[in-house]
């Protein structure tokens, strides 16, 4: 009765909270109409809404679309290879570990993106620079899960190994392995997240590529309604993105 | 739920066999690796001049930078963005994180709609903020406001959410009042999540308003740096990204060890 | 029943003093950053063939020490520890390990789970398969080779822990402590299963545990331990009749058996909790 309750009750505030988001639209389209609020400025929420098919067409959305998930594809690609392979380094090289950790953790709150021009210096206005910047981005955290999947396989369960007297590769495929996986799909889709934002976030810096570009193409043609709409575009397909990826993980992760 | 920043040291961290002058060594080892590996690219002639510039070079260009009084007045501006964007997007964050925490039927109403925002590039809205706030620095700490927000906004509601209810029925108990309780036992029970969201907005709000300054600024640290590549001067370049990172690691650092070492390793 | 007993005086008959296992003067000391400490110290028994043998004793007291070296898990030990003859070097074939904690391997069935040392050996798949359903029915787990750990509870995944163990069919079965986290219920209907299998196997059994009801409930002899450094105290010969059930918790001879136990227990338990305040007071590291 209470979960029914409350299920009940967790529906009305996500009702009430859209009818508030509709509500606030509905009020700045008519301060807009009104003329309280500059229409240079603020374009109307209607016009943007209607520019949308537009934009689809004209900038070839699916095309930015196709490009911004490709970058993201080969950055992924390296970031799992270089990553899961340098966490397992790390992992069987204790010293090494010691050593690098704390430098990887550091990197990991580091903001490489800021380093763009130096990406565009080296590579080139090119989708190289934006592979590169999406693979560095998303690289520190594919390691550190890799790492604490590894080195936090539960004791017991190593020990059961070591009862059987498995051999070290034996150890590792069959138990460390398998233990860890949960815990490397978590880096891996932190990883994919911080690729995927600073992938949009510097194409729209270097004004090239897919869905970051479409923005600034809007911006710069001063097409107020269209860039609106064009950044409510991204943003949308951001928030999908990250939904994805977390149901995805759920499903992979049953028991969290 | 994996937030976006939930990535820490490992469960058990290494102890290295032979102990810390293992780690010293191998420490040294990797750094000399890199700096030979850096020096012989850089005398090869292999990259276009000055695109790996020779470490003296980049080490004299960094002393020019820090020597010239100029430099820190682009300095203090962007400190004084990244600063105000802080105190701006932290008491937003705040405020709103407490209503959230503190109501169930608000955190269900309007909680997901931050929570799926959080991990969206925000340099995608700096058009708008040109447009709202004009092309001074106001629109970079709009910038980095935007950017803080979110974490500092999840992390205040979950962290009320986590505080211990036993210790709120103390306060009832003894008649606080919801101001009391507040500032009493709300807070102080929150220090670790506030400062962790804190940490993370700072962060996001540097690469935030640094990133609006690349863009579309005339003053700040972001403007040198684009300056420097304009006029392809390289090692002023990495002098100027050495700074910037130093800074920004250096922050974080600092914040996280108001935070507790415990903390700290949560990330 | 009676045809079982007969059985069994048989068996003992034959080999009424075959030692499998043998322990002999077994210490280990740890150091620790308080200073070194002796966790065991001087400890010696045998383990006949067929029985089951449990060492009992207060926490603190060395039991899981001794676990860890007979299985092999602590190589650095004094005094000798000999399995058929053979002095160990490591974990032995001969000896099966039951865990206290969790041991299942989650992202496998319960059937890939009870296979996983057949697997290690290398024995072929259709015939690891067929042997692992055995002993999960044995268990009395049969329906369930398909399920994962997650979907089973807590007495049901210590019982896939223990087929597990068993599909390896070791000479000597060592278990610590492996109904620790189950209520009283369950462990007492786990015991039956336990004496059920043990009894159909003739399996050579050791058990570690701090539960005297238990210990009395499934040892033909009890060693009991002192606090630490743990040595032997007393061996105590079980003579309640065999096959047995969880029923024999309400005889007498049950009951003399418990007070007895808890008579030596007692002295070794409270000299621990006197330590640990002691060292909370600061008294002793």
């Amino acid at each position: 009765m209470a979960t029914q309750h409350s299920t009940q009750s967790s529906w009305a505030a996500a009702l009430f909270g859209f009818a508030v988001l509709v509500a606030a639209t509905c009020v700045v389209e008519w301060m807009l109409r009104l003329g309280l609020l500059n229409r240079y400025i603020v374009p109307l929420p209607s016009e943007v809404m209607l520019s949308l098919p537009r934009i689809v067409i004209e900038e070839k959305i699916a095309g930015a679309f196709a490009t911004t998930f490709l970058e993201c594809f080969y950055a992924m690609l390296l970031v799992t290879v270089v990553g899961i392979l340098t966490g397992i380094l790390l992992y069987r090289f204790t010293a090494l570990r010691a050593a690098t950790e704390t430098w990887v953790a550091a990197a990991a709150s580091a903001p490489i993106v800021l380093a763009y021009p130096l990406f565009l210096v080296v590579f080139g206005r090119t989708m190289t620079t934006i592979v590169m910047i999406g693979f560095i981005a998303g690289l520190p955290p594919v390691i550190l899960k890799t790492l604490e999947g590894l080195a936090g396989t539960r004791r017991v369960l190593v020990d059961v190994g070591r009862s059987l007297k498995l051999g070290a590769w034996q150890m590792f495929a069959k138990i460390l392995l398998p233990a860890a996986l949960p815990t490397v799909f978590v880096g891996l889709r932190l990883g994919l997240i911080f690729c995927l934002i600073n992938i949009v976030g510097v194409e729209f810096l270097i004004n090239y590529g897919g869905l970051g570009q479409v923005i600034n193409d809007r911006a710069e043609r001063y097409d107020l309604a269209g860039t609106y709409a064009a950044i409510g575009f991204v943003i949308l397909t951001s928030v999908l993105f990250f939904i994805v990826t977390e149901r995805i993980e759920r499903w992979l992760r049953p028991q969290t | 739920m994996a937030s976006t920043a939930n990535v820490g040291l490992a469960a058990r961290p290494a102890r290295a066999v032979g102990g810390q002058a293992d780690v010293v060594a191998i420490r040294v080892a990797i750094i000399a690796l890199l700096v030979v590996v850096w020096e012989l690219a850089s005398a090869s002639g292999l990259f276009y001049r000055d695109v790996v510039p020779s470490l003296l070079a980049i080490g004299t260009a960094l002393v020019k930078v820090l020597a010239n009084p100029e430099f820190y007045h682009h300095l203090g501006v962007t400190l004084l963005e990244v600063g105000a964007a802080l105190a701006i997007g932290g008491t937003l964050g705040l405020l709103v994180g407490f209503a959230l925490g503190g109501s169930r039927f608000l955190s269900q109403a309007f909680e997901h709609y931050l929570y799926y925002l959080g991990p969206t590039p925000k340099i995608i809205f700096f058009p708008i903020m040109i447009m709202w706030f004009g092309v001074g620095p106001a629109s970079k700490v709009a910038m980095g406001t935007l950017s803080c927000f979110f974490p500092i906004v999840l992390s205040v509601a979950s962290g009320m959410r986590q505080i211990d209810p036993v210790l709120i029925r103390v306060g009832r108990s003894f008649k606080a009042s919801r101001w009391q309780t507040a500032i009493k036992i709300h807070l102080p029970a929150m220090r670790a999540p506030i400062l962790n969201g804190v940490r993370l907005g700072l962060g996001v709000a540097i690469i935030g308003t640094l990133l609006a300054e690349t863009k579309l600024s005339n003053v700040g640290v972001g403007y040198l740096i684009m300056q420097a590549y304009s006029v392809f001067d390289m090692p002023r370049m990495y002098a100027m990204l050495i700074v910037l990172f130093t800074l920004a690691i250096g922050a974080n650092a600092l914040v996280g060890r108001l935070a507790g070492p415990a903390a700290a390793r949560r990330s | 029943m009676a045809q079982q007993d007969a059985t069994r005086l048989t068996r003992l008959a034959a080999a009424p003093t075959e030692r499998v296992l043998e322990i002999d003067n077994l210490a280990k000391q740890f150091d620790t950053p308080e200073g070194p400490l002796k966790a065991v110290d001087d400890v010696s028994f045998a383990v006949r063939r067929g029985e089951f043998l449990s060492v009992i004793g207060p926490s603190g007291c060395g039991k899981s020490t001794v676990f860890n070296i007979i299985g092999g898990l602590q190589a650095e030990f004094e005094g000798r520890v000999t399995i058929q003859g053979q002095p160990i070097s490591g974990p032995h074939k001969s000896i099966g390990m039951v865990f206290q904690e969790e041991s299942t391997f989650p992202w496998r069935t319960v059937l890939d789970n009870v296979c996983f040392p057949l697997e290690i050996a290398g024995m072929a798949k259709a015939k690891r398969h067929d042997k692992a359903r055995h002993f999960i029915a044995l268990v009395g787990l049969a329906g369930f080779e398909n399920r994962y750990p997650a979907e089973l509870s807590g007495g049901m995944r210590q019982r896939v822990a223990i087929a597990r163990t068993l599909a390896s069919e070791p000479t000597i079965l060592l278990m610590d402590e492996p109904f620790a986290s189950l209520d009283e219920q369950t462990r007492l209907l786990l015991g039956d299963k336990v004496l059920q299998i043990q009894q159909q196997l003739s399996q050579t059994t050791l058990l570690i545990t701090h539960n005297i009801t238990e210990a009395v409930q499934l040892s033909d002899r009890i060693l009991v331990m002192t606090f630490r450094p743990g040595r032997v105290k007393r061996i105590v010969e079980i003579d309640l009749p065999r096959p047995r059930t969880s029923e024999i918790v309400s005889s007498t001879a049950f009951g003399r058996y418990v007070a007895e136990i808890w008579g030596d227990l007692r002295e070794e338990a409270t000299r621990g909790m006197q330590e640990s305040e002691a060292s909370a007071r600061g008294g002793k590291g």
